[in-house]
């Protein structure tokens, strides 16, 4: 599903974010990408996204070369792959169901269509009673659900989550681990890049450790060991 | 637009004033260009002739100079006609009509006044009008026509190159000040581009609206400007006729407008819609970088 061969993004003048990063995610797979801040999880999850392009070497997303990915191609890439932010990234003058659907709009998608799926994925991440509301209306936790379901809309074969559980207390950090344990089940690659070790020992699934731009450990069923 | 509808109210404030400048330029140099043009259509040669000359032979040398190519139009002031001038022009000063009752005959002379086709084509006229060797010619001394025509020449040169200047400069500002306005709003809505740009949005799809809103702030900026000019023009113009009154010449800045209304503010509108559409094109590129 996603295939990094020998990753490497150097900022000016010799800022190694990632060096040499060889990476294999499969299908259906929970992985969890760990290590202290500034290590690159997210120049990672940038190359992942188009948001940066690699110095050198090779990104394969879902059998697509995106490694020089053209502008004209990023929009169809992000709409194939779901990204959950810590910061969220909600629009405020926007209710919860019309965030989600904004997903949609914005890549032309019907009315019909998006009435359909909007309150479907809002259920699924236990927004049903809370889609009126604005974002300031409700909990952080609550608003990172949103911002799950927004990913979901495109009905993604793979889900980015940066940092999801960030600005969250242990209780709504917990919820959203389980909605993305949830959509696992349902098939959708989920990659939760995190440093909170609580978690990822929780979930007991694949852990790729990063320090210093480099994958110093990777485990099919790890823990946090930094 | 609607959702933050005082940054669009500034926006269209601004482009409106923008465009009144403009307009109030544009005014100016139509009255300072129809000022210009009226004296030097005022700008004429005077042929006198000799008091005995026959009214046959002063008919055959008017043909003669009508057919010179630098002449526009020439008009035959008899000596009666000149006399009949002379106390009109007088008619409040009884002392040189007496003198002229006194004299007993018509002193003056009988004239051609010979317009130039082109006024900066003068020394070609002087030139073709010296070449005429007619005995009834009894003046032909154009001094001081050169002199005037070379300062009127060298006024209208010296006020389009500073209007010319001025007109650039204000543009310029004018130019830079819309479009960090439209980058201004542009700027607040950088969250929602971001946004948009992550969730898959094409770069077309997020800045159609913005280019959209940049036409209709052109539209509605040149619809609101064309409400106040007119009735500005309407409350001037009485001013300009009364400032111009007693002179052989008309300015009517309000017939100006009229006569020229689809290509000022058709231009005014593309302009206007081109600085905006631009703004947005980089701006929208510049917050989109996501």
């Amino acid at each position: 599903m996603i295939k990094l061969t020998n990753i490497s993004k150097i900022y000016p003048p010799d800022i190694k974010a990632l060096y040499q990063v060889n990476l294999h995610i499969k299908p259906g797979e929970f992985v969890s990408i760990v290590g202290q801040s500034g290590t690159g999880k997210t120049t990672l999850v940038k190359l992942l996204i188009g948001e940066e392009k690699p110095s050198s070497g090779k990104i394969i997303v879902g059998g697509w070369d995106i490694t020089d990915i053209g502008p004209t191609a990023i929009p169809v890439l992000r709409r194939q792959i779901g990204v959950v932010f810590q910061d969220f990234k909600l629009l405020n003058k926007k209710t919860l169901l019309e965030n989600a659907a904004f997903a949609l709009q914005v890549c032309g998608q019907s009315s019909k269509k998006i009435n359909s799926i909007v309150p479907q994925v809002m259920k699924i991440v236990g927004l049903e009673d809370k889609i009126n509301r604005y974002p300031q209306q409700v909990s952080g936790g609550e608003q990172q659900r949103a911002v799950i379901a927004r990913a979901l809309v495109h009905r993604p074969k793979i889900l980015l989550a940066d940092e999801p559980t960030g600005n969250l207390d242990s209780i709504n950090a917990d919820e959203i681990i389980e909605i993305l344990q949830k959509i696992n089940k349902f098939g959708t690659t989920v990659v939760l890049v995190t440093h909170n070790r609580e978690i990822v020992n929780k979930l007991r699934r694949r852990v790729i450790t990063i320090d210093n731009g480099l994958i110093v450990n990777d485990q099919a069923v790890g823990k946090y060991i930094l | 637009m609607v959702r933050n509808i005082w940054l669009s109210l500034v926006t269209l404030m601004i482009l409106v004033l923008a465009l009144f400048s403009i307009n109030l330029l544009l005014a100016v140099k139509v009255l300072g260009s129809s000022t210009i043009s009226a004296v030097k259509n005022k700008i004429d040669v005077n042929l006198y002739l000799k008091t005995d000359a026959a009214e046959d032979r002063i008919l055959a040398l008017k043909a003669k100079v009508s057919q010179l190519e630098a002449v526009r139009q020439v008009d035959y002031i008899s000596k009666q006609a000149a006399a009949e001038t002379f106390r009109e022009k007088n008619k409040n000063r009884p002392e040189i009509l007496q003198t002229l009752i006194e004299l007993g005959k018509n002193p003056l002379s009988p004239s051609l006044v010979i317009k130039p086709k082109d006024v900066n084509n003068y020394n070609e006229l002087i030139a073709s009008l010296n070449k005429i060797d007619d005995d009834i010619i009894e003046s032909r001394d154009f001094e001081d026509y050169q002199t005037v025509l070379v300062k009127t020449n060298n006024i209208t040169q010296k006020a389009s190159q500073v209007g010319l200047t001025v007109s650039l400069l204000f543009i310029l500002i004018t130019v830079l000040v819309v479009y960090n306005t439209a980058r201004v709003a542009i700027y607040t809505h950088r969250r929602e581009i971001g946004i948009m740009k992550l969730v898959g949005a094409s770069t077309w799809f997020i800045r159609a609206p913005h280019l959209i809103s940049g036409i209709i702030y052109a539209f509605l900026g040149v619809a609101i400007i064309i409400v106040i000019l007119y009735p500005f023009l309407g409350l001037i113009q009485p001013y300009l006729s009364s400032f111009f009154y007693g002179l052989d010449f008309e300015v009517n800045i309000l017939s100006y407008y009229n006569n020229n209304f689809f290509t000022i503010f058709g231009l005014e509108f593309l302009a206007a819609a081109l600085v905006n559409l631009l703004a947005s094109l980089i701006a929208v590129g510049k917050y989109s970088k996501v």
